[in-house]
């Protein structure tokens, strides 16, 4: 027997002859070696999260085995103090529970902290020291992930003391740099496009991953496969056929003591701009000649920039904003979001958006998507819903039966799966018609578990894979959509605020925008 | 038709198995079982133990007595028990292989065919038999749990050298050395070094490198069945050592010699067999890298 399997010798990302023992073997491992550095290291996030999913990462075998973690953040620690910190974080957040040795004292000996200010230069000149020692003593390489864990108001100054230090991509004699940026990218129009004169200065496109944790959740990447690995679904998937698209974002949580970011935040940035127009730009798009970063991106972009825009006159008629006053959630009393810590009691700002976008090309002319994120509703539950089209002509429905529209809905969290409605005779005599529903579950149809949406996409950074990233333009498009609306909301305060009770299923004024169109919301 | 509940069934694949070892059967039906729970698929345990009486049908299994049943027969019931349009997936566990005339018929009806060499007494002639039926059959997807199995430790091989400055030390590998409770481990861990640095098989214990340089085998058996201790590479003047430590989920790696590193340890990603299995069903696409792994290691063994 013969099998080819291509030339023993080919090369890696630095020209280096391949690892012929890694041919075949399961592609998620990492195979270049890098330090990734924390800024913002001890904030929230990197003890809930990132630092959980890097010790996943290694349990998973992911990681290369030459790495190293670098947190940097104002608060003093000795490099100890700071492992036992993290230590302490992935017992508590870790989805694979307590951390276990030996693997733990392996994996906490590549761990280090740098302690400064982010605009006190000696304290990047001493992170640039600890990388040159991983380089040496871990086999890092000079290769360098710097993730942005801080408020987006210092990420500028980051990236210039960077720079400045010598760690910017154009420093380097070997090795490559890599920037994660956390959402917010920018708090408008503005400032997205000011802060993006400043990390490119430093940082090319192509080395910046702004990352949206939504997009590295595994149902968001099933929409791709849903629409392009299947043929029945693409001949309806347009204004022929498509009645309308909703899509919900719904957290039945407050604002967790972060009343300070959302007063300046609010559902529109918090999760439409970003994580909802996503998932608009996914179902909406052409598909892509192939599923490589650029090509996705472009077809994101393209959608994005052919949004309807929104013109200041237009915003009552396409918007609806709420805020919640108290109320019940899961039977527990809860306070109204004026009565939440660091919140100001007249506070005009929304935890509920719902807008209504049009996309204007051939697919989708005059199809409505309409979007709604809202804090404190009854269910926590992430959807999109494509509605299809009535009968054109109703042959069935003896006894007044309801012939429901079709529906196919993908469902993101915190089920994960599709299912699709559609009629079917109930048994008997007469011909009565009933909705029924048929599910697809990952949990149950794989029989796997799915990776949190921050283990993919560190993993994917470290790799250089950009795919679930939002790039630049998108990110412009997305800010250029919602900027009227912010600015509308801005000028104009919501005069009837709180005007939803926690626990129930938004403001009327949301239900109004859909009724006016004959429409309904599909419960949350 | 509508007797049963309402309820949508519906089956991806036909999951035939065989089983015809008494003191195996509940070891193969318990996790057929687990397998058919967690994937659609219509299961068919064809039991040539004795201890199956005719035909038992529950929803989407059917268990079915085949013992003193011909070859034949036994295929007219696996046919006639399976769902068309969806592939066919043989889990076979039968004593014999290639003696089978059952096993011959069946692999006709099945686009996969999953075995497990591992733990048998005749471990080698099961790898030379399982070499010579993927000759002869090479439109059938074959794996085997036994290979499936080394993946972590492939992965923990490969590791050492992902270090750009060892690599080149692959080329001047002298001897290998591996400890495994079982022959079909060490067989397929020596094929599958050999199939990717182009070793030819000299002998059972020996390769002949591209440039003529012979890398001594060492096999040995030691632990426990289906499990590799360690696995020892030499090269001019380095050794490279992967071997479980106190924790059975743990590997140490360390080079000593001119290129010595520090030791560190691994998670070994241990997979029970039922997601072997599992892996076996939704792959169902030849994986190259097994069958040239096989392919060296039967030559190794002839």
């Amino acid at each position: 027997m013969s099998i080819q399997l291509g030339s023993l010798v080919r090369t890696d990302a630095n020209g280096a002859a391949a690892n012929p023992l890694r041919a075949g073997l399961d592609s998620s491992r990492i195979t270049d070696p890098c330090s990734i550095v924390f800024f913002g290291a001890s904030g929230d996030l990197t003890k809930r999260m990132l630092f959980p999913a890097m010790y996943n990462l290694r349990l998973g075998d992911i990681l290369p085995s030459a790495f190293g973690i670098v947190g940097f953040a104002r608060s003093t620690f000795s490099d100890e103090q700071f492992r036992q910190q993290m230590r302490d974080a992935v017992d508590t957040f870790s989805r694979t529970g307590p951390a276990k040795e030996p693997l733990w004292s392996d994996f906490a000996q590549r761990v280090s902290y740098v302690s400064g200010d982010f605009d006190d230069a000696e304290a990047f000149r001493r992170l640039r020291a600890r990388l040159e020692q991983n380089d040496r003593e871990l086999g890092t390489q000079g290769n360098r992930l710097y993730y942005l864990s801080t408020p987006p108001s210092i990420f500028g100054k980051i990236v210039e003391q960077l720079s400045d230090a010598g760690l910017g991509p154009k420093d380097q004699a070997h090795g490559w740099s890599r920037l994660i940026v956390e959402k917010p990218f920018g708090t408008d129009l503005e400032s997205a496009r000011a802060l993006q004169a400043e990390v490119t200065k430093v940082f090319e496109e192509k080395h910046v991953y702004r990352i949206d944790h939504y997009l590295g959740k595994e149902p968001v990447q099933d929409i791709m496969a849903l629409r392009f690995a299947n043929v029945i679904f693409e001949p309806i998937w347009n204004r022929r056929y498509v009645d309308c698209i909703q899509i919900t974002a719904a957290e039945t949580v407050g604002v967790e003591g972060r009343g300070g970011y959302y007063e300046s935040s609010g559902a529109l940035r918090d999760m439409i701009q970003n994580h909802v127009i996503n998932l608009l730009a996914l179902v909406a798009m052409e598909p892509p000649i192939s599923p490589a970063a650029d090509h996705v991106r472009d077809e994101k972009f393209k959608v994005l920039s052919a949004l309807r825009p929104i013109t200041p006159d237009l915003v009552p008629k396409v918007t609806a904003r709420g805020q919640y006053g108290t109320g019940l959630v899961e039977g527990n009393p809860v306070p109204g979001y004026r009565e939440e810590k660091s919140v100001d009691p007249g506070s005009n700002t929304e935890t509920f958006a719902a807008v209504k976008f049009f996309i204007d090309n051939w697919r989708w002319a005059d199809v409505p998507f309409y979007l709604r994120s809202g804090k404190r509703l009854a269910r926590k539950y992430s959807e999109i819903a494509v509605l299809f089209r009535q009968l054109p002509h109703r042959i069935f429905g003896e006894g007044g039966d309801q012939i429901e529209t079709n529906t196919l809905v993908m469902k993101i969290q915190p089920e994960e799966g599709v299912s699709l409605r559609f009629n079917a005779k109930v048994p008997g005599p007469s011909m009565h018609i009933r909705s029924v529903t048929m599910d697809f579950n990952y949990g149950t149809g794989f029989g796997v578990v799915s990776a949190p949406a921050y283990e993919r996409l560190i993993g994917d950074a470290m790799r250089g894979d950009a795919t679930l990233f939002t790039r630049w333009d998108a990110v412009e498009a997305a800010w250029q959509a919602v900027t009227p609306i912010l600015n509308r909301w801005q000028a104009v305060p919501a005069a009837d605020f709180p005007n939803y009770l926690a626990g129930s299923q938004g403001p009327q004024s949301a239900d109004a925008l859909l009724v006016a169109d004959g429409r309904e919301w599909r419960r949350i | 038709m509508h007797a049963e509940p309402a309820a949508v069934r519906v089956a991806t694949m036909n999951f035939v198995v065989f089983v015809d070892d008494p003191g195996h059967r509940e070891w193969v039906l318990e996790r057929a079982q687990r397998v058919a729970l967690k994937h659609p698929c219509r299961l068919v345990v064809l039991d040539a133990t004795g201890m199956t009486a005719g035909v038992a049908l529950g929803g989407s299994r059917h268990d079915v007595g085949v013992v003193a049943l011909d070859a034949a027969a036994i295929l007219s019931l696996a046919k006639e028990h399976t769902v068309g349009d969806v592939p066919t997936i043989l889990w076979w566990n039968g004593i014999d292989l290639l003696g089978s005339e059952t096993f011959a018929r069946l692999a006709e009806i099945a686009q996969t065919v999953v075995v497990d060499s591992s733990g048998l007494e005749q471990s080698e002639s099961r790898i030379k038999d399982l070499g010579e039926f993927l000759t002869g059959h090479p439109a059938v997807v074959l794996h085997d749990l036994a290979f499936m199995r080394l993946g972590p430790w492939m992965d923990m091989i490969a590791q050492f050298f992902d270090d750009p400055a060892l690599r080149e030390d692959l080329f001047s590998i002298n001897s290998l050395r591996i400890q495994s409770g079982s022959d079909a481990e060490a067989c397929y861990l020596a094929g599958w070094l050999g199939s990717r640095l182009s070793w030819q098989p000299v002998d059972a214990s020996a390769f002949r490198a591209r440039d003529g340089r012979t890398v001594s085998l060492t096999r040995e058996i030691k632990g426990d069945v289906r499990r590799v201790l360690s696995v020892v590479l030499s090269s001019d003047d380095s050794t490279y050592t992967a071997a479980l430590s106190d924790d059975p989920n743990t590997v140490c790696l360390s080079v000593a010699g001119a290129k010595a590193k520090a030791t560190r340890c691994a998670p070994l990603q241990n997979v029970d067999n039922v997601s072997l299995i599992e892996r076996a069903l939704l792959k169902n696409a030849h994986d190259r890298i097994f069958e040239t792994s096989l392919e060296t290691a039967r030559e190794l063994l002839c």
